[in-house]
Formats: structure tokens, sequence, C-alpha cells
């Protein structure tokens, strides 16, 4: 029993540091940072290069780490990113915290190029290398061990002694109460906020450095910080430090004794107990969330109180009859001619992307029309794929139709993890959505059945009218089968957009007040999205994995999926158009090519593409100049991807980062504009006219008064 | 004489120790304009609330023509035939005039409940009595010339008139207003009063205006109740209340001023 | 110029908007030194838009505000308040989860020097006996008269420059107005320059020196605190149509 308890123990610790950070950061600045976790393995590599690469020793390097470099990145983060959230909308507060966890890790592993994506190393420890030992009561305990313990002690008696007994902490308790009030009194409510920023990326760095050394600095292990820490703040409410700090704790002495029933041996269950662990911050999650149903609605969702909300940038004229039809039908002529000019190795990622696209559409109508972050997606995408893929393989069903299955299976799953965590709010929608990914990672794709040591479950290509699809002949069918069915696909959501489905989703995007006082439901059209968005996730997926050959545990994890997030949001997560460049894009820099020029090109000329028909047929500009450019862009790229395809360059380790990282800058600045970083740009330009002909106007209607 | 379409009875009302509304009356008689007023504080938009169905009363009645609603959520009371509009504005910031009147006339049409049509495209071709309807109430508060812009690019006093109007679209019997004039010039109040009058006078709408101009409310309605410290103090026709005493000792506050002469 | 003389509060030409509502157009006003403002006008009229403005809390669109010759135009509300103004609000000014002694420390905090903090609570707390009898329990269980109490003795424990009072008395018992105004005129009587914002008409005319009346943003009425009672009238009701 003890070494468990021990275990325990220490697990609590460490995740009972970080979620001070994360209540303290959120109470202060009403902003849940999914980026937490991401935080932690900055500080965490940055320590690993200090001890390992550049031979310093371990307390100097822990020292400058957690405490000179973590409050500044802190500080920095919330200079240029957090401030700006407090008074945005939920979904850009969640996009824009996801978008930092996708590109600070990135950003790590090229500032500190010692470490790659999805290595896993063991740092040293504060307590000696290797770490010496002492035994309490019988049980043997190291001193990394005994450090994390007693650091989780000082910073807890730290913490409380910082807030109860110094100005600071007396400050910092005013401002977390009233912001209002506590400016009226001469406090700077932002100094406030930024000091806990530091404070909250420090603890952060601390549970980072205490982590590494007993479990490794590997991404996912970071992960699972980030989620336990989540399920810790949701027992504390988000907002109260002693119950989070307490759920900390109890999550880490559940998953340490739950190790003691996996070693033993219980002969008569034949489910092993391996998924346990993983799923107590899930199982708690869930429990408190269900028990605070009960609670009235506005006592606890004190995000919503925080003030009033600012508008994402305002959109310019909408295009209407052919002319609306000229971009998608460009688009089309470009992705059915990818055959020509493209050989058959791009022309399986290019087949790939596709697939992808389709999936991609589900963030289209969740996030984009139904306003809601999901971090579930890529899990629904997965239960679609291995339902496929086992129907398909062992059940010997026609492909077509396992994959329709696949998305079918998705739907209730989506419907009943959106029904018990929606009624609370949005927060809570993006909590038990990636709580429940981790789960279903562990519990039921980690499963041997399903991983299969890694090579997942093989899924062939379709048959049907005797058309060949396969990859020895049929490799260009089986690309325009793709392309028509994304064009479907994206048709249908295009259709959707525009029903009365369509505009009630607009109205509760907008304003769920007056929505509901139209007669508008506003949980049922949320379901509506995420049932239809559950159903496109489960296709897409089934589709990648046929594309792909197989269903495989690796494309649906977690952190895929965030990395998947961002990429959308970054090229518009409102823009069906988004997803397919979306999808594109990902498949070829990830994992990372040697042809970066073929990269660079292909974002050119999609984007051109679009944009080009965009500009057109739009009134606002559809000038010969317009045309002109357009058309000239278009030629330029497609000889360029033409010129460059053969050419090879080798990619260092430190590039092959780069485009995550953009992905989640871009996923951070762009959030707050759905249609991506190409129509953010035309439209600023546009706008700024629109503004100066206001201007204009105004000035002649001040004329004519006088 | 008929009965009141609207009726609030014996409303009750506490916020912790404080009470909002001590034994609260009110009546709002179909194809009428009832204004509601009172100086700050004295429960006005508390009674708003327990109309409009954002909050319970502890104790009390609401009943809309003859149908007990207390416990009505703002979605049935909508179905009822209750609409209503925020103090701030609250539009649909990425749609154009014309779709804020669409979504609520489909809404009551229960268009929204066809996903699948939705799906293939057939559900989102506009009907010809939606046509006629929307054109109809456009017209009517004079909305017509800006049909078709974005709601965003509107100025406020033209956004108000946008909220009535999506108010109308739902084939209301009685519409809550919540300061339909604050923040407007009194150009822009003008025009907002018309709309009021043109609705009701060619839909028979009811409306229940609750304003701190009280100048506006003594010229605009038939009734008026008025508030002061969560009880009713006068009601009458605008005549009578510009002659009520209580009424201006409760806007000017002699009543204190009394209590502290020898 | 005559620093006796100088104004405390000067405000000229001040515009306040809300997106595209404006609430206060063009507004001009003077507070003497150790004078009483009353700004009186219907409910809308722009009254606590104007107090915003004035404290700090919402950036003016256009003019200026100038604090005993110093120009705090857009200057944030904190720093606003540490240089010598006090807001007392309608809704309680107060931190409902602080305890009464902390949230003093707190209101106190940049309102006097360092070495004066700890004495200045307790001479707050010795104004209003049920507050120091309370002064362990959290402020948000006090009655609202006890809140406004705690409000009011963060004023008189440490005397401000301008006092900027937005309807104490709002919903307060005939007694609490009563010690409202005693606390007022008590801090007056210690030199304190007051923009009064009131609901009780009658007795801030009594109360105040000048008096300005403000509709729908403007003012339309200023003078001698006598003589605008008759001008309120109409002001509130109407004139008859």
């Amino acid at each position: 029993m003890g070494p468990y308890i021990l275990s325990g123990l220490v697990l609590g610790s460490i995740s009972a540091v970080s979620v001070l950070g994360l209540v303290l950061t959120y109470s202060s600045s009403r902003v849940f940072n999914f980026a937490h976790g991401a935080m932690a393995y900055f500080i965490a590599v940055l320590y690993w290069w200090l001890t390992d690469d550049q031979g310093w020793s371990v307390w100097p390097a822990a020292i400058v780490s957690v405490l000179v470099v973590a409050p500044l990145l802190g500080l920095f983060l919330w200079a240029i990113v957090f401030r700006r959230l407090t008074h945005a909308t939920p979904v850009v507060r969640f996009v824009s915290t996801v978008g930092l966890w996708v590109a600070i890790p990135a950003l790590a592993r090229i500032i500190f190029p010692i470490i790659s994506a999805g290595s896993d190393v063991q740092t040293r420890g504060l307590g000696g290398t290797p770490p010496g030992q002492f035994d309490v009561l019988g049980v043997t305990v190291n001193w990394n061990q005994a450090t994390v313990i007693i650091g989780a002690a000082a910073v807890a008696v730290g913490f409380t002694i910082l807030m109860r007994f110094t100005p600071l902490g007396l400050m910092t308790r005013a401002a977390v109460d009233s912001p209002r009030v506590a400016a009226i009194a001469g406090i700077n409510p932002s100094a406030i906020t930024a000091i806990s920023w530091m404070l909250g990326t420090m603890l952060a760095g601390l549970a980072g450095v205490l982590l590494s050394p007993l479990l490794g600095i590997s991404e996912i292990q970071f992960t699972l910080l980030l989620v336990v820490s989540l399920a810790a703040a949701v027992l504390g409410r988000m907002t109260s430090i002693p119950l989070a700090f307490g759920g900390a704790m109890a999550i880490g002495m559940i998953q340490g004794l739950s190790e003691k029933w996996e070693s033993a041996n219980l002969g008569f269950v034949e489910f092993s107990l391996d998924g346990f662990k993983p799923s107590v911050p899930f199982v708690l999650m869930l429990i408190a969330l269900l028990a605070y149903q009960g609670l009235r609605r506005e006592q606890f969702e004190v995000d919503l109180r925080a003030g009033p909300t600012e508008e994402e940038v305002a959109p310019a004229a909408r295009l209407t009859g052919w002319k609306a039809a000229i971009g998608p039908i460009a688009v089309a002529l470009v992705l059915l001619s990818v055959p020509i000019w493209l050989n058959d190795f791009w022309i399986g990622v290019v087949s790939q992307g596709v697939a992808l696209g389709v999936l991609f559409l589900t963030f289209t109508v969740v996030t984009g029309e139904g306003g809601m972050v999901s971090l579930a997606q890529v899990s629904l995408a997965g239960i679609g794929a291995f339902t496929a893929a086992k129907l398909a393989t062992d059940a010997e069903w026609p492909v077509w139709l396992a994959l329709l299955a696949g998305g079918a299976v998705a739907v209730p799953i989506g419907l009943l993890l959106a029904g018990l965590t929606l009624r609370l709010g949005g927060l809570y929608l993006a909590l038990g959505t990636l709580a429940f990914s981790q789960l279903l990672r562990f519990t039921v794709f980690g499963r041997d059945d399903f991983d299969n040591f890694g090579s997942g479950v093989a899924i062939d290509r379709p048959e049907f009218l005797g058309i060949d699809f396969s990859i020895s002949g049929g490799r260009d069918n089986f690309y325009y089968l793709l392309v028509i069915v994304f064009m479907v696909a994206a048709l249908v959501v295009v259709n959707l957009r525009r029903s009365t489905t369509g505009l009630v989703l607009t109205a509760m995007r907008s304003s769920e007040q007056a929505a509901a006082t139209t007669g508008i439901s506003i949980l049922r059209s949320k379901l509506i999205a995420f049932g239809t968005s559950a159903f496109i996730a489960g296709l897409g997926g089934g589709l990648f994995a046929v594309s792909f050959g197989r269903a495989t545990n690796v494309s649906f994890e977690v952190l895929v999926g965030i990395v998947w997030l961002a990429i959308v949001v970054t090229w518009g997560v409102r823009s069906v158009l988004g997803a397919l460049m979306a999808g594109i894009l990902y498949v070829v820099v990830s994992p990372p090519t040697d042809k970066l020029s073929f990269i660079f090109v292909i974002i050119v000329v999609f984007a051109m593409m679009g944009e080009t028909a965009r500009l057109i047929g739009s009134k606002a500009i559809y000038t010969a100049r317009g045309a002109l450019l357009g058309v000239g862009v278009l030629a330029v790229g497609i000889t360029a991807i033409v010129l460059l395809l053969p050419v090879e360059i080798e990619l260092s380790e430190k590039a092959k980062e780069v485009p995550t990282l953009l992905f989640g800058l871009g996923a951070v600045f762009l959030a707050r504009q759905p249609r991506g970083v190409l129509f953010d740009v035309m439209n600023r330009i546009r706008l700024r006219q629109l503004q100066r002909e206001r201007q204009l106007a105004d000035g002649a209607t001040a004329e004519a008064a006088t | 004489m008929s009965a009141p379409l609207l009726t609030a009875e014996e409303i009750v009302v506490r916020f912790g120790g404080v009470v909002a509304l001590d034994g609260v009356d009110f009546t709002a008689d179909a194809r009428a304009i009832t204004g509601l007023v009172g100086p700050n504080g004295a429960g006005k938009t508390t009674l708003f609330g327990i109309l409009s169905g954002l909050l319970r009363p502890r104790a009390g009645r609401v009943s809309f023509d003859g149908t007990d609603i207390t416990r009505a959520s703002p979605q049935r009371r909508s179905r009822l035939g209750i609409a209503r509009t925020f103090q701030r504005l609250e539009l649909f910031g990425e749609m154009t005039v014309r779709e804020h009147l669409v979504v609520a006339h489909r809404v009551r049409m229960r268009r929204d409940r066809s996903l699948l049509r939705d799906l293939v495209g057939l559900g989102s071709r506009p009907t010809l009595d939606e046509d006629e309807t929307i054109a109809g109430i456009l017209e009517l508060v004079g909305l017509d010339a800006v049909a078709e812009q974005p709601v965003i690019l509107l100025p406020l006093g033209t956004g108000r008139i946008v909220e009535i109007a999506r108010a109308l679209a739902t084939a209301p019997r009685i519409v809550l207003l919540d300061e339909p004039t604050s923040g407007l010039d009194v150009h822009e109040t003008e025009q907002v009063a018309s709309a009021l009058r043109a609705a009701r006078d060619d839909r028979g709408v009811a409306f229940v205006v609750v304003e701190h101009d009280v100048e506006l409310v003594l010229e605009l309605c038939e009734a008026i109740t008025v508030l002061d410290f969560g009880r009713v103090i006068a009601r009458g026709t605008p005549s009578e209340i510009r002659a009520s005493t209580d009424v201006q000792t409760a806007y000017l506050g002699t009543r204190a001023a009394e209590d502290v002469a020898p | 110029m005559n620093s006796a003389a100088e104004p405390v509060l000067v405000v000229g030409g001040l515009e306040v908007r809300y997106g595209d509502a404006r609430a206060v157009f063009g507004v001009d006003l003077e507070a003497p030194a150790g004078h009483v403002v009353a700004v009186l006008g219907p409910n809308g009229a722009g009254k606590s838009s104007l107090a915003a403005a004035i404290t700090g809390r919402v950036p003016p669109a256009a003019g200026k505000v100038v604090l005993a010759g110093h120009d705090v135009t857009g200057k944030s509300a904190s720093s606003i308040s540490r240089m010598g103004v006090a807001y007392v609000p309608e809704e309680r000014a107060i931190f409902p989860h602080l305890t009464v002694q902390d949230n003093l420390r707190v209101l106190l905090r940049f309102a006097v020097p360092r070495d004066d903090r700890a004495a200045a609570v307790e001479r707050a707390l010795e104004m209003f006996p049920i507050l120091a009898e309370r002064r362990r329990q959290q402020a948000g269980t006090l009655s609202g008269g006890e809140q406004q109490m705690l409000a009011l003795a963060r004023v008189l424990a440490a005397p401000p420059t301008l006092l900027v009072a937005d309807e104490m008395s709002l919903g307060l018992a005939p007694r609490l107005v009563d010690l409202v105004f005693e606390s007022l005129e008590k801090a007056r009587d210690e030199g304190v320059t007051i923009l009064l914002i009131e609901q009780y008409v009658e007795r801030a005319l009594a109360f105040a020196n000048e008096a300005v009346i403000l509709r729908r943003g403007r003012v339309v009425w200023r003078g001698p605190a006598v003589d605008a009672h008759a001008e309120l009238v109409a002001g509130y009701l109407g004139s008859e149509g």
C-alpha cells in the first residue's frame, strides 16, 4: 500500500502546484488557459537544456527557469495575448489559448533544438543523480519524490502567506473580488492581472521542472498534466484555490492507488484496468459537472459576468447571385485538374488532404456556425475511423456503408457529451470534450484490438460501379472520388448555413439572450450543430483512414486535434474553402516533408485561388485591375509549382517546427476573424475603404446642412 | 370593457434581504401603449424582468390573456405572443435587417424544425407569405430602405427600430420594451415613438414601455403606472399622472425633506 | 494664478459616448474648492456618465477634465483615484468577499501616506461602531446601510480633495439617508469639495451651494441651489402639453 500512496502523493503534488497557477490566472482575468501545460513544457525544456546541454547544475538551472524565465514568459504572453482576451467572446478566448498550446511547444523546440516532437527524455532531478533514498514508515522514498512533496507543501504555505498577509495579496484578492471597485480605490487592475500571469506561469514552470525527472518531458505527459489540472479546477469550481488544490491531491491519490489494483491480477475480470488511471480526471470532472448542474447557472458561470464582450471583426458586404458561384467553380476546376500537373506521390498526399478537408468541415459546423469550442472532434473522427475499419475489415461490410456507419455512430456519442456539458456553458463543453478525448485515447483507442501495437486497423478503398479506386491503378479515380465527396459535404454545410437552421445558429452566436426571446431554443440549436458536426467528423475520420490505408491511434491523438483546430482557424473556421486548404496543408507539412518550397508554393496558390475568386466576384473591387491581378497571381502560382516540384531541399529539425508554430500563432491572432487569414487581410482593406467613403459622406452631409 | 391582456397581481420580489417589489399590481390592455415609470431603483427593471420571464417572483401571479405564465420560460412566452426588447441593443451582429425578421418569422412558423430539408438545401427559400409579412413590417416601421444592410452599419436609433421590427415578426400580441429611447437624440426618439404608434394602429399590437424619460411616456402612452420603492404610487391617464402630488414627491424627494423638517 | 481661488474641478466641453449611444454632450462644469455642487436631472440625463468620465472609468469622447490644475482627461480610474478623488457610486463600492477590515485597508491604501495606513483604518472603524463590531465579517454579508457606512468611513477617515457622490442614498431607509447627509456635511466641513448626484432633490438643494441640471446629456440650467426648484418640476415631469 505504501508505495502507491507515495506515488499518489507525488502525482497529486505536481498537479496541485499546476492547478494553483491555472485557478489564479482564471480568477484574475477570466481567461481559462489551455496553454497551461504547454507553458510547463516550455520551462521544463529550458531546464533540461540548461542542465543537459549547457552543463549547469540543477539548482541554478531550476532557479533561472522557474523564478526568472517563467515570470518573464508569463508577462510577455499577458502583454501580447491574455490582456486582450478578458473582454473577448468565449470562442475567441478558447481558441486563442488553444493556439498558444500549439505554438509554445513548437517554439520551445525551435529555441532549444535538443528535443523533437514526440520524444520523451528524462531530466536530472533536484534530488541528485541518481537521487538519494531514505525510508519512511517502511516505504523507500527517493529525493526527487521528496522534493516534489516538499515543493508542493512550500508552495501551499508560501501562497497562503502571500495571499493572506501581504499587501500584494490583499490587493490581488480585492482586484479578483471586484476589478471595478479596485480601480476606484486606486489599484491598477491590469498590474494585478499581469502579476497573476507571472505567478501562474511560475507555478506551471515549477510543476514542469518537478514532473520532468519523474515522468520525462513529452508533450503527452504535459497534456495529462493539463487535463488533471483542469479536472481539479472544475472540482474547485474554477475559482476556489483550496478546493482545487485538494481536488488535485485527491485525483493524484486515486490514480496512485489504482496502480495497486492494476498490477494485482483480478482473475475474474477480463477487462484490464489499464484505462482506469487516465479516466480518473474525466470521471471526477463529469461527476462534478453533473453535481453542479443543480446549481444556478448564473452562480457557476462566472466568466459570463466579466463584462461586455467585443464584437468579432465586422464582415464586409456579401456576394450574391452568379458572382458568389465564381469562387467555388474556380476552386473545383483547380482541384479537378490536380492529376494533370502532379505526380503519383503528390496525388496521394493531396488525396489525404482532401479527405482531411472533409473531416475539417466538422470544425466549420461546430465552431464556425455553432460558436462552440469542442476538443473532442478528433476523437469523434477516431470513432468514425475505427468503426468503419472494423466493419469493413472484420465484418466485411461494403466500405462505403462502413464509412456512413462510422459517421452515424459518432452522432449519439457526440450528442451525449454535448448534452451533459452544454447546460453549464461553453467553457465546460471545452473542458469536458478535452477530458473525454483523453479518456477515449487511453481506454478505447489504446486497447490492443484497436491499437494493434501501433499499426492500427487496416481499411481498404471502396469499390463500386466497377471503377478502380485501388492504390495500384486507381489513384486518380480515388482522388476524384474524394473531391466529389468533399464538394457534396461542402455543399451540405453551405446549405445548412443558408437555411433556417443556419440563421438560427447565427442569431444564437450573436446574442443568446435575444435569440431565446425570439423563441429559439438554445440547447436544441446547439445540439443540432453538434450532432451534425459529429457525423461529419465520423465520416471524415473514416475517409482519412481509407486514404491512409488504416485507422491508427496516433492519427487521432488529442494533440493532433488541437493542431487541426489551430490550422482550421488560421484558414477560416467559417469557410469551407478554409477547411479544404487547412486539410491539404496539414498533410503536406506534418509530418514535415523535405520540400519546403512546395509547402509555401501550395499555400500561396490555394490562398490566391480562393481570394482571386473572391476578388473577381466582389462588388467592392470589381475592377479590371483586380481581375488582372487575380489571373496573374494564379498563373504565377501554377508555374511556380511545376518548376519547383523536382527541387529537393533538406529541412532542418528546426524548420520542421515552423509550420506548427505558424498555425498556433495563426489561431491566437485570427480567433477574431472566422473567415481566416486571407479574408482578414482583404477585409481590413475593404473596411478602410468603407470608412473613408463614410467619412466623405458624413463630410458632405455636414456641408449640406450648413 | 374587456379584460386586460397582461396582468401581474400582488408581485413580491426580494433580493437577499432587500424587498424590490412589494405587492405590485400591473395591467396592460390589448391594443394600447402602457407606460411604466419611476425614479431610479423604484423596481421598474425588476417588474420588467417578471413580465418577460427573466425573473421569478417570490409571490404573486402573472397571467396573459387568461393563462398563468408566472413560471413560463422566455421561449414559451415568445410562442404565446409576448415579445421583448433589451436595454442594451441585442441585435444579431452578422445579419442584415431583413434576416432579423426572417429568422424571427420562421421560428414563429416552426420552420426551424426541418434539419434534413435544411441540409439538402430545400429549407432556405422564402415563401410568398413570408415575403409579404416581412415587407409589411419593414414598411410599417420605415425600415424598407435599409432592409439589405448589415445591422452593424446602422446608427443606434435605427438599431432600436430593428429590434422592434424583429419583435413584430414573431407576430406578438404584446411587446415589452426596456428603455427603448436611452441614448437616442430627440429626432431618433420621435422615430421610435412613431414606429410604436404605427404598429399599434395598424396591427393592434400592445406595448409596455419602461422608460426614464417621463415626458415621452406622458406623450406616448394611454395608461401609465408609476412605481416608487417597490410599490405602485399612481396609475392613470397622462393628465392624471401629471396632476398627482405623489408622483411629484417621488421624483423630487420632498418626502425625505419633510422627514427632517421640525 | 492664485491657488486658493483655483477650482478643484473644471470640466470643459465633455462628451461621453458608448458606441453610437451618446450620453453626455459638451458639458461644462466648475467646482470651486470647498463647495458642494449638485448635479440633478431625470434618470438617464447623463449624470452617472458624467461622473464616470470625471473619475476615469469611461474615457471621454471629447472635452477636458482638470483636477486642481492638472489635466487628467483620459487618465485611468486608478490614477485619478490616487490624485485624491474619491468616488462613491450607487452600487456599493465595496469588496463583498473581503472582510470589513480588509475592505478599509484596500480602500484607504492609496488615500493616506504609508505610515498613517493602520491608523486610518482604526479611525474609520471608530466612526461607525457597528463596523468595528463586524470588522472580521465579509462585507457582502452586511446590510445595504452598513455597506454604505463602509464607503462613508473611507471618505471620512481620509478626506479626499474631491468627492464624487453618485446617488449614495439610493434605496436607503430615511434614517440612513440622514446619516449619509450628516457624513457629507462632516466631509464638507473638513474642506472636501463635493460633486453631489442625488435623487433626493430637496435635500440635495438644501445642502448644495450650486446646482446644475442636465437633460438628455446637456446642461439646461445652472445657478444657485436655492433657485433650482421651480426649474426642476418642469424638467422632471414635463410641461403641461
